[in-house]
């Protein structure tokens, strides 16, 4: 996503070595995503699934943007 | 003894082929107070880098480079920042990038080296559409 977007930061952080990170956002199983520290996504999601979920778009929401 | 067998090599050296652009891979430790995966890590980008002309490791003091140290926003170590052609992708990693971390980051050279992203075109336009500031931080373990 942070390829496709320069408005958009990528961090994959290893859990286990910053404990501190890991309590702060209550990460007790993995892969577990935060955005903006307001969105959580937690497991593996499929591609559109996941993308909606960090965009905040509902479920049912239909897709906003025009091919 | 590398941290990469012979086959392991094999298989990433095809993968990596398909760069075409020149790819840095900044990696800020500090020498006092780093943890071992420091070491690691620059073990696992080194053999990465052994594997194709295009990709080289630069290391960096998060200690003494605090000016590359706040142009990536790096805040903790060790840390990976990926530039495509001198580019920022924006794409970090910090921790040892051992297990599937190892696979992400492998990924994320491919894509910096390419400029190609797979993704599906509508999920494409979600993501291009974004015009706020978004960051987004992926836990995971080794294993």
């Amino acid at each position: 996503m942070a390829a496709a977007n320069p408005k958009i930061t990528a961090d994959a952080i290893e859990a286990t070595e910053f404990m501190d990170l890991s309590r702060k956002y209550r990460v007790t199983g993995v892969p577990k995503t935060i955005v903006n520290e307001t969105i959580e996504i937690l497991g593996g999601l499929p591609e559109q699934d996941f993308v909606r979920a960090a965009l905040g778009m509902p479920d049912e929401d239909q897709p906003k943007v025009q091919l | 003894m590398g941290l990469l067998s012979p086959q392991d090599e094999t298989v990433l050296k095809e993968h990596l082929s398909a760069i075409t652009k020149p790819v840095s891979l900044l990696l800020f430790t500090q020498a006092f107070g780093g943890s071992e995966s420091g070491t690691i890590a620059k073990t696992i980008l080194d053999e990465i880098a052994a594997l194709n002309d295009q990709i080289t490791v630069v290391e960096k003091s998060f200690v003494l480079d605090t000016e590359d140290k706040a142009k990536y926003g790096v805040d903790k170590t060790p840390a990976i920042v990926i530039l495509s052609d001198g580019d920022d992708t924006r794409m970090r990693m910090y921790g040892a990038p051992v297990g599937y971390e190892f696979v992400g980051l492998v990924e994320a050279i491919v894509v910096a080296g390419t400029g190609k992203i797979d993704l599906d075109p509508q999920t494409m336009a979600w993501i291009q559409a974004v015009d706020e500031p978004m960051h987004i931080q992926v836990f995971s373990t080794p294993t």
